[in-house]
């Protein structure tokens, strides 16, 4: 294939704005997939996001579209639209020559549309505006592009106009992605090099490897060496994703497609790695990606302490296909043996946990996600701590510093009181304010990420009715007069669901997690205080009252089995909680410290 | 499903005579209003079942239902012989109970049962409440009770029960103590109280999910629960099990059998048996139970048999619904199981760790539940049963 006739694109847009839609018309007015077998969001095959209505995993896709009697091979590689999945926007970025930018054309340009427009600006991308929905009544298209270049400064008087359910104004996109999107610019005689830019495992045919050809040309039956975990595999099966996996033997320079070996070793296969020629030329490492920057941290332990090492197998698994997920070995005293993992964001978080819940049915006690914080230490040395069961007594460092981060918010203009009234409760400071058009306007402030991940992010749903959209990074580390807030549960602390606060917050946030902690802990055969403290104040007291009555009044021999069962089955249900001393402690419980409790509202 | 299996001389024996006068809306038995059903040919095919399994002189016998003072007394009577002539009950039972509702125990039904050798009467008064008895689907009136009771006296039975439901929708505390200060008046031999339990498929349990009626609060029901206990033991009426209350020597021998786990054998739809180490049950219908035990075979449609440490924490939740209580000795004998030597007895290790928690208490060698841990029996009884 002559790299000339071939166009790698992605397209980045925000959740809803009709990504997924305009994929799946492409693919249908291409003819890569029959009408009839056509299914919603083809590209999205992950359950998981077929219910979420975002893409976790990156996806690629081949496509053929004639322009001009010439015949084109356009791949789609398929990006996340979520800030927390940025990662996996970058290495699929780095596998295109071309963006399409999609916006709803009456939303409007959302916070996380521009993060992501950045990332492919940064990766010097040819980006093609598309306004997206303009079938609607309430579409404002000439406002939108205004949008579009006030917040990006990206010219967009030539945006194309489409309606991704109709399929009007698909085709001139198809013709405008040939037109203007850069041909790839390796060449087939040139000694090979691969961008591995995905990976997924099969438990038939070992690890998928999604890779795009760069320079020279990869083809079955030779051996092939992975530069960065040095690593030698016989390539079995080359292909391309049409969107079903079709072997094709051989891809060139410019090329998208997959590799298959019968590769089991998860270490082995590394996103972001190069692949070149077996004992060929010698060649340089295509850049490499920037490390993932992990957000949020959260234990996983197993609800049977007996489970760990399938835990630890489960986590193994996902890290192949989502390299962005980290995890090391930890203790807690209360919960046993477990992992602390570390996070893009909450939602990368959850998704994690539903897939280790569904995918490798793990039962699982997750503790509440917190930042990474740095101690420095009265020697000046500096250690950084990713749970607050970590932090040492108050008498044996200088000071704590927490991350902050920079948050971009975009929200129609009359939210702008609300929006700094939650702001400021999540200890923010201003930074600026940007008007994008009369009625949108684009706000900036630093709030600790401590605060983002407590419930900043729904507050701030709720505060705007869903309008308000948010992007961060991280920007900085800086001292703040924080503490621990201890939970005792029984008279015992558990260090699973302590946590660090400001100081200021401290008593309202202990109160409130008590509070939470006394509706999600069931009633037990004795009452249970429970305790929230800083050091050695108690600041807070619940306390769960004993059941008093529990008893069944006729039990007599025909019902002796049926009642058994009963009893047995209830037995059951405490199981999948976790014994901290006496008391059974239920998974939701553990997450009571986070978020504001319905009467702190 | 499960092959006839035989008990040994002197097994309980049980016997289920399926239909009422009307169903209660609280009743989750197996039991079919009468009208149109055909009594008689139910009658043949106990005594069929009875043949192939019932043991041979029985040292108890307790007619259930289902409601068997609704049978005409002759045929009562008459079945009864057969039995007789069966297994000879008459000769070994000590205790020989019938279940009866006041709407169908006449003076000549009651002197009729007794001179067919019945020696026990179980009375549902259930309530006094003429709207409760409404509530409850019952088809008497308070009046039709109190008149059962004595036409039950007057025929001379010397060991008479009433049975009673509390924690109705709306009941107070005060009304329950009325209610069983009355009763009380009557000086029953023994006394069954039982708090209202909502079970599925009742019609309560459909009033419930609807919202229509509502279960009182937890410290009312328990205050009814302390008032039973109290206003029986001022009447003379020991508690001998959480439900139960009796003159001394007055207890059900049968039913205490049961809260033992000892053997038992089953006759009629739905009837379970105990027989060995294995627990087995009749299908609750009846022409499912009523055609294989015509033809001579089991009727059985379900069975089970416990591995040695589950029956013996089943032998521990039963044993501790008894006033008595139990030992580990006892525990261990019941459930026809011993860890093997050196093995620590796990069961008892847990009632030691349920006395420690103040749930039970020690008399001797037996374990009972403590104050605290009578309400409280499931939790404790959970803590004995698998897993």
């Amino acid at each position: 294939m002559d790299p000339k006739l071939i166009r790698n694109f992605s397209i980045i847009a925000h959740i809803d704005h009709g990504k997924s839609t305009l994929a799946d018309r492409m693919l249908e007015m291409t003819g890569a997939v029959d009408k009839r077998d056509m299914r919603a969001q083809i590209l999205d095959d992950m359950d998981l996001e077929r219910e979420r209505g975002i893409t976790i995993k990156a996806r690629a896709v081949t496509i053929w579209h004639t322009f001009k009697g010439q015949k084109y091979q356009l791949n789609l590689i398929d990006t996340p639209g979520h800030v927390d999945f940025n990662y996996e926007v970058e290495k699929s970025l780095q596998a295109c020559e071309g963006a399409l930018l999609l916006v709803d054309a009456s939303q409007g340009v959302e916070a996380q549309t521009v993060a992501n427009a950045y990332l492919a600006i940064e990766s010097d991308l040819e980006i093609l505006p598309v306004l997206n929905k303009i079938d609607l009544a309430h579409a404002r298209p000439e406002e939108v592009a205004e949008e579009i270049e006030n917040s990006l400064g990206i010219d967009a008087t030539n945006a194309l106009a489409v309606s991704a359910k109709t399929g009007q104004g698909v085709t001139a996109v198809l013709d405008a992605l040939i037109e203007k999107v850069p041909h790839p610019e390796g060449r087939v005689d040139e000694p090979l090099r691969a961008l591995i830019f995905d990976a997924i495992y099969d438990e038939f045919r070992g690890i998928i490897v999604y890779i795009r050809v760069v320079n020279g040309t990869i083809e079955e039956k030779r051996n092939y060496h992975m530069l960065g975990t040095d690593k030698v595999y016989e390539a079995s099966e080359i292909g391309r994703f049409t969107p079903k996996m079709s072997r094709t033997k051989v891809l060139g320079a410019g090329e998208v497609g997959y590799f298959i070996s019968n590769i089991k070793a998860l270490g082995d296969v590394r996103v972001g790695d190069t692949i070149s020629l077996h004992k060929g030329p010698k060649v340089e490492m295509l850049p490499g990606y920037r490390p993932p920057s992990h957000m949020v941290y959260a234990d996983f332990y197993p609800t049977n302490t007996g489970d760990f090492e399938q835990l630890r197998e489960a986590l193994e698994t996902l890290k192949l296909s989502d390299s962005s997920l980290d995890f090391a070995p930890v203790t807690s005293e209360a919960l046993g043996f477990g992992f602390r993992c570390g996070f893009l964001g909450l939602l990368h978080m959850e998704i994690i946990q539903q897939r280790l819940e569904r995918e490798h049915d793990q039962d699982l006690i997750q503790t509440a996600p917190t930042v990474n914080y740095k101690i420095q230490l009265f020697n000046g040395e500096i250690e950084e701590i990713q749970s607050p069961g970590q932090l040492p007594d108050p008498d044996k460092y200088e000071r704590i510093m927490e991350p902050i981060s920079r948050v971009t918010i975009m929200v129609p203009s009359e939210y702008i009181g609300a929006v700094m009234q939650i702001t400021v409760d999540h200890r923010g400071d201003y930074v600026r304010q940007e008007y994008l058009s009369a009625t949108r306007v684009q706000l900036v402030y630093d709030i600790p990420m401590a605060e983002l991940i407590f419930d900043y992010y729904d507050k701030l749903k709720s505060a705007t009715r869903g309008y308000g959209t948010m992007n961060y990074e991280l920007r900085a580390y800086e001292a703040g007069d924080l503490v621990k807030l201890r939970i005792l549960v029984n008279g015992k602390e558990v260090d699973a669901l302590s946590s660090v606060v400001h100081r200021d917050h401290a008593e309202r946030r202990g109160r409130s997690a008590i509070t939470k902690l006394r509706k999600e802990i069931p009633r037990h055969m004795f009452e249970i205080p429970i305790q929230a403290a800083i050091g050695g104040k108690i600041i807070a007291r619940e306390t769960i009252k004993a059941l008093r009555k529990d008893v069944t009044a006729k039990c007599y021999g025909g019902d002796v089995t049926r009642k058994r069962k009963l009893l047995e089955k209830q037995k059951e249900g405490k199981r999948r909680m976790r014994s901290v001393g006496n008391v059974d402690i239920p998974q939701k419980a553990f997450l009571a410290v986070l978020g504001s409790s319905e009467d702190d509202k | 499903m499960d092959a006839v299996q035989s008990a040994p001389p002197g097994t309980a024996l049980y016997v289920h005579l399926p239909f009422c006068a009307a169903k209660c809306t609280y009743c989750d038995f197996f039991s079919l209003p009468a009208a149109g059903q055909d009594l008689d040919g139910v009658l043949e095919a106990l005594l069929a079942e009875a043949r192939m399994r019932a043991p041979q002189q029985p040292r108890t016998v307790f007619l259930g239902g289902g409601t068997p003072s609704l049978y005409p007394a002759p045929a009562i009577a008459r079945w009864l012989d057969a039995l007789d002539d069966l297994i000879g009950w008459r000769e070994s039972a000590t205790e020989v109970t019938a279940e009866c509702n006041p709407e169908s125990l006449d003076a000549h039904k009651a002197e009729a049962l007794l001179e067919a050798g019945i020696q026990r009467l179980s009375i549902g008064f259930q309530t006094l409440d003429p709207k409760r008895l409404e509530l409850f689907g019952r088809v008497h009136t308070p009046a039709m009770s109190f008149a059962a009771f004595q036409n039950a006296r007057s025929a001379g039975c010397e060991r008479l029960s009433v049975d009673l439901i509390y924690a109705a929708p709306d009941q107070s505390d005060e009304d329950w103590r009325r209610e069983l200060e009355t009763v009380l008046l009557l000086a029953p031999d023994h006394l069954s109280a039982y708090n209202l339990t909502i079970e599925p498929g009742t019609a309560f349990a459909r009033w419930h999910a609807r919202g229509d009626v509502q279960s009182l609060e937890e410290e009312v029901e328990l205050a009814q629960f302390h008032s039973a206990r109290d206003l029986c033991r001022q009447a003379g009426l020991h508690a001998y099990e959480i439900s139960n209350y009796a003159r001394p020597g007055q207890e059900c021998r049968h039913n205490i059998g049961y809260w033992q786990n000892a053997q038992y054998v089953g006759i009629g739809p739905s009837a379970v048996s105990k027989v060995g180490n294995r627990r087995f049950g009749n299908p609750r219908s009846i022409e499912p139970w009523k055609r294989p035990v015509l033809r001579g075979e089991s009727a059985a449609e379900w069975g089970e048999e416990l591995d040695g440490p589950a029956r013996l924490g089943e032998t521990w939740w039963l044993g501790l619904r008894l006033g008595v209580g139990l030992s580990a000795v006892e525990a261990r004998e019941r459930a026809r199981w011993s860890p093997l030597d050196g093995e620590p007895d796990r069961a008892e290790a847990t009632a030691e760790e349920l006395l420690g928690q103040g749930l039970l208490e020690r008399d001797g060698e037996r374990f009972r539940l403590s104050e605290r841990g009578l309400p409280l029996a499931d939790g404790v009884g959970r803590r004995f049963l698998a897993p």
